[in-house]
This record gives structure tokens, sequence and C-alpha cells, in this order.
């Protein structure tokens, strides 16, 4: 019987329990898969989301000055909100007739409840707000939604042909088909101009016709009241129900309506007034694009733009897509209406390549080291380290996957940092294995005692390094502000791929070895 | 090996020697120091981002109509158009463009009015791209500023770039509180001038509204009362007349919404020759409103205009009154312009004020004849710099205690844990003179970041790592009964191979790092932190060892 081997640490623990285990290889190939499917289902994003709460409140004071409003609305308010805990900046903003105040809280406050905070407090001191205040509006912020990943711009390719009111009733149609789309949380449109019927008066025949604003107003609204069904029954108890028609269809039923009558004479409308049916002229906003047409920037012509946005935690890629993928299929019945589009966003691509990019870069990195080893270690022991690293990333990233985190180029950075130290214990490891079994020392041990001794050997203080790495990832979870909270996935990630890898440095390097190194023939080396 | 054993050897044999080694370092230490105050190397919290997309806000003055705004809109296209990178330019005129992170913070969303626009530039991809985004915006920004922002007096056309880290309101805010309104205008705007004289300081800009001419229309309520009228009446038709509303409104079915009637007066009988009050009242009398009697008043009978300064905006923060005054740097950091521009605030306002330094970077101002105080508070991206560089720093005092309690525990000695934090600290030198070196071979300045932070509390790990392996293996020899100065040489030569060998791979894996402008800083940092880490433990800690009294 050969002399056991009397392990000290963990290191050589976990090396004895798991040399002969067959499940070793079985949890291995378990940890790259899980890594995989992590990495493919995480939701990928460019930049990591910053915890940022805060919102707008704003009270209408009709008719009061700036002066005024800061006094009686922005003041006492801003006061009220100083009480919420968490609050760091409260920002006034008073002009005449409308007072907001803008609520930031501290970077990484918990946003639902200090949406929820803010409200209440407005509520709560709804009983303080001045004779003739408008009820005050309360809008949170919420980044996930706020901000849109894709963004498509769609214009008519001949302006002459396809009237602006038309594009918006086509846009919105498409709009209305995104709803069902899984984790779309906002479709918004910049740009439109909707459908109006215009009554433009001439102030010269108004006069002329001893006819005042107020008068035509009057006659308008008469025109358009309506009421709903009438429901009576025959003599026998049936329904008959009827209704009256809606009194306005076209232009010309505005055009006729009578306005006054003077002198035995009907004054129609049409006489003091253009009327049209187009679109809302007293929308001053409006959106242009100006586009490459056969290589050159074009003329900027009108837009509507169309922005989709997705809910918290889902995956900007798969939105994107979807959605385009939709839009390319009404691309047939958007040509034929004469209507083009360009995506001008696209945060699920830009996600994706980023993402990709890394993960190469990654890859990269990998195949360098295992080279260097190679060639510095010999090419057994560089592909026992090799093998190990993709384990040690998946288990990574499948503990950042469960514990919510997406991925994204912060988190990727966080491996790339990692990859150049979680090596180390594999190398410590494999290099020591290494030196014991061309040690003359180890002639006569048996294999498996040189595996466990070896890995045990340096257990304590590659323990010792690598909680010290740790240790100085600590305190960086900390940091507070935004470029902390932007950062998090560093101290999140760092010190996961360090303790994986002193635990797959300790169980899968020697049963590596094991498989791969042979004890050399030290009578033939002397 | 050999060869590197009798070196160590040879160096630890001799006193002179040694104190060569402690010299050159300590002459190292101090050099790679004396980079920062002689700006050889400069900070930023991040570099900038080349992206494929950029922002122009554009702001008349308050007061300007749309039509004015469409000229300046159409003068910054046709300067972009001549462009070869720009795919497509997108306009959205009185309101903000679809919200993105640099949106958020500078307040796109609240965006509304005649005359403010947001022009979105979207370029080629940025593999195929030779020219940065932050590099188009320095060359476009003098251009278009220069041909568009004369067309309307008080316009300001600002540049924004998507920011590589956290978003902010502005690289550098200037926050001015006081109590009086007017002074504290007067005040800001004398700030602004000295800040836009400054080198480097773009799109300086005061937030808030210009004052710019109206007209008040005040009813003679005796008269409309006599009219059998009310205000209600006057307020109504005024507002019909000149703004339009929606009175009535129409169901379809095939339209996506109502369809509103809208009554509004015809543009050629609403327009006004000229701005000029005779104008107005000529306007009013033309428009009349129906009385009970059925009698027709022209409105000029019931009111009087007069020619007044709008009211501006009261901003306030944290319930003071406040006016801010924003600038973007161009392609700097905004650490050294932000000097030169308090200097410059502290040097012109002498005359005027009274000026004490507050907290940090602040100053009070106090006016020497009214005897009213004003404080001047630096915000945006230097404060959100300096929180994150002073928690940083925190951070990383607090990992050279947590490691040097973890090395006290380990070795039971004060003096052994001194060592390797010593030789830990000193790859300081490295990351110094890293970002120093690729200064010199970068194009564009390559700043010392928040991530070359992050870079080096890391380091911080690696390195000690270095020195445990050394001092463990030494310690361990020398129970075999080997000479303190053999077994550190020995040690260090055996050592030396794992130590290269990590070296090299943490160099390797963060060579891909160095390329990204973001974590360049977290690469170059590792990088050469790495190679005098190696230098440092492989002769530094050597001699070091052989001083300490603990190691015996």
């Amino acid at each position: 019987m050969i002399k056991r081997y009397k392990e000290r640490y963990l290191a050589g623990y976990l090396a004895r329990v798991f040399l002969h285990n067959p499940l070793t290889m079985v949890i291995g190939v378990t940890l790259i898969v899980l890594g995989i499917v992590a990495l493919l289902m995480m939701p990928r994003e460019e930049d990591p989301q910053i915890s940022i709460s805060g919102g707008t409140i704003i009270i209408s004071l009709p008719g009061a000055s700036a002066d005024e409003v800061e006094k009686v609305i922005v003041k006492p308010l801003e006061r009220r909100i100083k009480e919420i805990k968490g609050v760091e900046h409260i920002y006034g903003v008073s002009s005449d007739s409308v007072g907001i105040v803008n609520v930031m809280y501290y970077i990484g406050e918990n946003r639902e409840a200090s949406n929820l905070k803010l409200y209440d407090k407005v509520m709560q001191n709804m009983d303080q707000l001045p004779q003739g205040a408008l009820q005050p509006l309360v809008r949170p912020f919420d980044i996930d939604i706020d901000i849109p990943v894709l963004s498509i711009a769609f214009y008519a390719k001949d302006a002459l042909h396809v009237k602006n009111v038309e594009l918006y009733k086509k846009i919105e149609e498409l709009r209305n088909e995104f709803g069902n789309i899984p984790n779309v949380a906002k479709t918004e449109l910049k740009g439109e101009f909707k459908e109006q019927f215009n009554v433009e008066v001439d102030l010269g025949k108004l006069a002329s016709f001893g006819l005042s604003m107020g008068q035509i107003a009057q006659s308008l609204k008469s025109l358009s009241s309506s009421v709903p069904n009438i429901n009576n029954k025959t003599n026998d108890g049936k329904l008959v129900i009827f209704g009256i028609k809606n009194a306005i269809e076209k232009v010309e039923d505005i055009e006729n309506l009578i306005v006054s009558r003077s002198f035995g004479s009907s004054i129609y409308l049409r006489d003091v007034a253009k009327i049209t049916q187009s679109y809302d002229i007293q929308n001053l906003k409006s959106a242009e694009i100006s586009y490459r047409e056969n290589g050159i920037l074009g003329e900027a012509r009108e837009q509507i733009t169309l922005s989709v946005s997705k809910l918290k935690g889902s995956n900007a890629v798969v939105i994107a897509e979807d959605v385009l993928k939709r839009v390319e299929a009404h691309k047939a019945s958007l040509d034929k209406a004469g209507i083009g589009y360009i995506v001008t966003r696209n945060y699920g691509e830009r996600a994706n390549s980023a993402v990709n990019e890394l993960v190469f870069h990654l890859l990269i990195s990998v195949v360098i080291i295992a080279l260097l080893l190679i060639v510095v270690l010999g090419w057994r022991e560089g592909l026992i380290v090799t093998l190990t690293v993709p384990a040690i990333l998946a288990i990574t990233i499948f503990i950042a996957y469960i514990s919510g985190q997406t991925i994204n180029r912060i988190t990727l950075f966080a491996f790339l940092l990692s990859l150049g130290l979680l090596v180390d214990d594999v190398i410590v490891v494999i290099e020591n294995i290494h030196r014991h079994l061309h040690d003359k020392a180890s002639k006569d041990k048996e294999m498996d005692e040189i595996l466990i001794e070896a890995t045990d050997e340096i257990g304590a203080p590659t323990n010792i390094a690598t909680i010290a790495i740790i240790l100085t990832m600590v305190p960086m979870a900390f940091v507070g502000q935004m470029m902390g909270e932007f950062m998090k996935p560093i101290p999140l990630n760092v010190p996961v791929a360090l303790l994986s890898s002193l635990l797959i440095a300790y169980i899968f390097t020697p049963f590596l070895a094991r498989k791969f190194l042979k004890k050399p023939n030290h009578k033939e080396e002397v | 090996m050999e060869k590197f054993e009798h070196f160590i050897y040879a160096i630890l044999m001799s006193p002179s020697k040694k104190k060569l080694v402690l010299l050159i370092t300590l002459l190292a230490f101090i050099a790679s120091l004396f980079m920062f105050p002689t700006h050889m190397v400069l900070a930023k919290m991040l570099p900038g981002k080349s992206t494929d997309t950029f922002s122009i806000y554009i702001d008349l003055p308050n007061g300007s109509s749309a039509v004015e705004t469409k000229k300046v809109n159409a003068c910054v296209v046709s300067i972009l158009q001549k462009e070869k990178e720009i795919q497509n330019i997108e306009i959205f005129s009185g309101m903000g463009s679809p919200l993105d992170y640099a949106g958020l913070v500078k307040g796109s969303g609240f965006k509304m009015g005649e005359h403010v626009s947001e022009i979105v530039v979207n370029l080629s991809s940025i593999h195929t791209r030779d020219e940065a985004s932050f590099m188009m915006v320095h060359r476009l920004r003098p251009l278009i500023q220069q041909t568009c922002e004369p067309l309307k007096m008080g316009t300001s056309i600002k540049m924004t770039e998507q920011p590589a880290g956290p978003p902010t309101l502005s690289a550098i805010v200037i926050e001015l509180y006081g109590k009086d309104d007017h002074a504290l205008s007067a005040l800001a705007q004398e700030v602004k001038n000295i800040v836009s004289k400054t080198k480097n300081l773009v799109d300086v800009d005061i937030l808030g509204d210009d004052i710019y001419k109206k007209f008040e229309l005040i009813v003679d309520k005796e008269k409309i009362i006599r009219s059998s009228l009310s205000i209600a009446n006057v307020n109504e038709i005024l507002y019909l007349s000149f703004e339009g509303m929606q009175i009535a409104h129409k169901n379809s079915e095939n339209s996506p919404s109502q369809i509103p009637i809208f009554l509004v007066l015809s543009d050629k009988s609403k327009n006004i020759n000229h701005f000029s009050k005779e104008e107005l009242v000529a306007k009013l009398t033309a428009v009349k409103l129906l009385n009970e009697q059925g009698m027709m008043v022209p409105l000029n009978e019931l009111v009087s205009v007069q020619e007044v300064d709008s009211t501006p905006t009261v901003m306030s923060k944290n319930l003071q009154r406040m006016v801010s005054i924003v600038a973007e740097t161009d392609l700097v950091s905004q650490v050294y312009p932000l000097l030169d521009a308090r200097s410059a605030i502290k040097e012109k306002l002498s005359e005027q004020f009274e000026i004490n330094n507050s907290h940090l970077f602040d100053l009070e101002l106090k006016d020497k004849k009214s005897g009213e105080v004003f404080t001047l508070v630096w915000d945006g991206e230097m404060k959100v710099t300096m929180d994150t560089f002073r928690d940083l720093g925190a951070a990383f005092i607090a990992a050279l205690v947590l490691i040097f309690l973890l090395m006290v525990i380990y070795y039971k000695s004060y003096a052994i844990a001194g060592i390797i934090l010593l030789g830990s600290f000193l790859s300081i030198i490295g990351v110094i003179f890293g970002h120093w070196i690729m200064d010199i071979f970068t194009k564009e300045t390559f700043f010392l970041t928040a991530t070359s932070l992050i870079g080096f509390i890391s380091l911080m790990g690696i390195s000690s790592r270095n020195s445990l392996l050394l001092i463990d293996f030494s310690l361990s020899l020398m129970k075999e009964g080997v000479d303190k100065q053999k077994a550190i040489a020995n040690a260090t030569a055996t050592r030396a191979k794992p130590i290269f060998l990590t070296a090299a791979a943490i160099i390797l894996a963060s060579t891909l790092l160095a390329s990204d402008p973001i974590f360049g800083g977290l690469g170059v940092a590792l990088i050469f932190g790495t190679i005098a880490a190696v230098i440092v433990s492989l002769i530094v800690v050597p001699v070091l060892m052989d001083k300490a009294k603990a190691i015996h």
C-alpha cells in the first residue's frame, strides 16, 4: 500500500473528491452548456441601465405671473417634496401660468418606491393648492419606457401624391399592429399631422355681413351635436332602433351651414370663410428627414417618426427584430401607398453588434493565452488551462444570468478583465503539478497522490492571493453616483469569476492532468 | 535563471547597489507623480466615444416664430448636407427628438414651443468611417455656429454627442445662487462672457428664458360691463380669432380619431403688417364682439394695449433661486478649462466683488457696493468626475487596508504585510508612465480616466500575489536552513517563471481592452502596471525583504 497524502487545505480535499469521480466530466459539460444557454438567453443591452429615479410635477395656475407661481405653487411644493427621504435635488421652474418641479432622487434609489412616494406626497397636499390651480400632473421618470430602442422614419416618396394626413393614417394603422408584440412598452409618433376641418374666417367679409366670431362658433357647435341611438318599441313588443345621422360628413356640409339670416336671405358659412378638410394647421411641431438618394443627401421632406420602447429587463435585440419584421411585411403595401421608410435608430442591433464583438474579443484573448501557455508550458499543460477557461466563464455568465443582470458592454469588459486574472490560479496549479511530476523526489509516488499533493501545496498562498484580488474589488461595489452604478457589473462579476476560477483550478486541473499528463520516466532523464 | 539568481544575489550583497535600487524606485515614483501638475498626463472621467450619431440642439430666443426656426434649421442642414459620411438627417421642429440618454438629462423631452428644434445626424457605420464622430463634431461646430447663429440674434446652437458613460447635463455647469433676480441675471451674463472666452470651452449658454418684447392687453372693466359683455367673452374671442380653437368634433369610421373642426381667422386677415403697437390696435379694431343687445362692439374699445417685457421664468434648485450657465468642452478634459475659467472669473470680477473660496472650487461673491452675496457652484460632469474620483480613491484606500489586514492575518507580521503593500502600490509608476507613453503614440489625447483607476485598483491584488508567492517561497527555503540572501535570490529566480507567465497572460488579455475608447484606460493601466509590478516584485521586493528584520 502506497502512502496516502494527507491533504491540509480545501484545495487538496477538492482535488481528491473529484479526481476519480465519474460526475466530474458531466459537471464540466453541464457548466459549459449552462453558460452558453445563459449567453444566448440573457437580455442584451449596449450600456447597463442606471436606476435614475425622479419625476416631474406640473401645476398650472392660469393667469398668474412667474413670481406669483413661485410663491404660491413652487415654493410650498418644494418644501413638501423635501420631506421625502432619498431626494437629492429639487429643481423648480416657475413661469407664467405654470409651475414645474423636477425631483431627482439619489442614484440607485428604488424606482417604484420613489415614484410612489412622490405621488403620495403630492396627493397628500392637494388641499394646500391655491384657488384656481388645476389638478397637478405627476410624471415619474421611466428610463426603460421613455427611451425608445427603435425609431423608424416614414416619409412620402412623392410629397405631392401622399398627403401628410394620409401618411399619418397609414402609420397609425401600422402602430396599432405592434400592440401584440411581446415586451413592447410604448410606441410614439413624432411629426404627425392629424385630419381636421379648418374653418378660416375672413375678417373683412365677417365685418361686411355684420357678424362676429362668437356667432360662427355658436352655429358650428350646434351642428355637431349628436345623441346615441334611440330605442323604441312596436305595439307587439319588438324593438325599433333609430338614430340621427351625423350632420357633418363632408366639407360641403360645413360650407352650407347657415350662420345668419338677415333681410330674408341666408348667409352661409362659405360666404365668410374658407373651409378645407386637411390637417391641424395650428400644430407647429413638424419632423423632416433628408436622406441619401442616388448618393446625395436630398431635400428635407416631411416624415413621421415611429419610436418603440421596451419593457424593463426585456431583450432589445429581439424586440427590434420583431418590430422590423412586421414593418418589412408591410413593405409592399407601404410601397404601393407611396411611403418609404428608414430605420433611424436601432439600439437592438447596436447592442447585438457590441456584444458579439466583445464575445469575439474574449475568444481571441483565450486563444492568444492558450498559445502562450502551449509555448511556455508544453501543449498538454497549455491545453488543460485552455479547457478550464470556458468553464470558469460559463459559471460566471450563468450566475450573472440567474441574478438578473443583462449582458452589456460593461459585463463583457468585466469578463475580459477577469480573463487575465482567472487563468492565474490554473497556471499556478498546473505549474506546480508539472514541477512535482518532474521532481526526482516524486519518483516512487503514485500519480494520483502527486496530483493531490501538488494541488494542495499551493492551496494557502493561492487562496490568499485570490482573496486579496477579490478584496480589492469589494470597495468598488460601494462607489456611489452614476459612475458607480454604471461600473457595477465589474465588482459584481469579477469576484464571482475569481472564486469559480479557484474552484475550477482545484477540481478540474488535477482531473484533466490525470487524463492528459503522464509521469515522465526519470531513469532516462538522468 | 542562474544568471538572474546571481544578479539578485549580487544586489543583495552590496549595500550601495541596494541603495541605488531604492533610489531609482523613489525617483521613478516622484517623476510619475509630477506628470499630473505638469499636464503630461491629463485626467478626465471618460474619454469621448465615437458613435454613429450626434444631435444638434437649436434654441432661438423665446418669442421667435416657427418660420425663423425653420430658417436656422435649413442653414444647419445645408452645411450638413455637404458631409460625405452622413447617412441621413432628421429634423424635429417645435419639439425634441425621440429621447436618448443625452436628451434625458438635458431636458430634451420637455422641449416645446416654436423657438426650439433638434436635428439628429446619423452617420455611416463606425467600422467603415475614418473620422471619429467627436472629431467631426469638433470640425463642424465652429462652421455651423458661425454661419447659422447670426441669422437671429441670441440663437444658441449646441452640438450634443452621446455620452461614453453616464449622461450629465453638461460638461461644465455653473450654478449661481442669489436673492435678487436682476442682479443675478446680470452676474450670469458677465460670467457667461468670461466663460465663452475661455479656451476649449464651447456651446456656452445661460439656461433660462430671454426677455423679449410683448404686448399686454389691459381690459377696461367698466366699458365691458357697460357694453353688456364679460371678460370671459373678450378672452374667448381673442383666442378664437388669433390662435383658433377646436370647437366641434366629427366622429368618423375611417379616421383613427375624431375629426375636429377648427375655427380661426384666415392667415391673411389675422397677420399684422409689422411689429408695432399701432398695427395691433388697428387689427383689434376689426375684431368685433356681439353683445346681448345685438350690437357689435370693436375689441379695441374694450382694451388698451401696452408694450412690456416678458417675465422670465424663475428657476430654483433646492429652494434657492438659481441661474445656471452650461458649457461643453471641445475634445479636452473639463478639469483644466474649468480651472482657467475659475481664475479668470476671480480676476475679472474682483473689482466689483469680494471673492472668497468656499467648498472645493466653489466661490462666494460679495458685491462691494450692495453687500449682496452670490454663490457660484460648479456642477455637471465636473462634479460627477470629482465625486467619482473621490469615491474610487476611497475604494482604493479601502482595498489597501483590506489587503494589509489580510496579509497581517496570514503572516502575523506588519513588516511583511507592509512590503507586500508597498510592492503593489509602486505599480502606480507603470500606470502613470503607461498613460504618458500612450498619449505620445495616439492621435487624440489619452486621458487617465475612471477606468484607469479601476484598473489600478485591480492591479493591487495582482501584484500583491507576486510578492506573496515570493515571500512564501523564501520563507520555506529559509526554514530549510538556506542563507537569507541566498534564499531570497533563489526564490526570486524560481518564482520568476510563473510571475512572468501570469503577467504575460494579463497583458495579452488586456491588449484588446486597450483599443476600446472607454476601457482603454483600464487596459493601459493593467498592461503597464503589470510590467511595473513584475519589475518591482523581482528587484525591489527582494531588496525590501532583505532589509526587513521580520524575515529571518
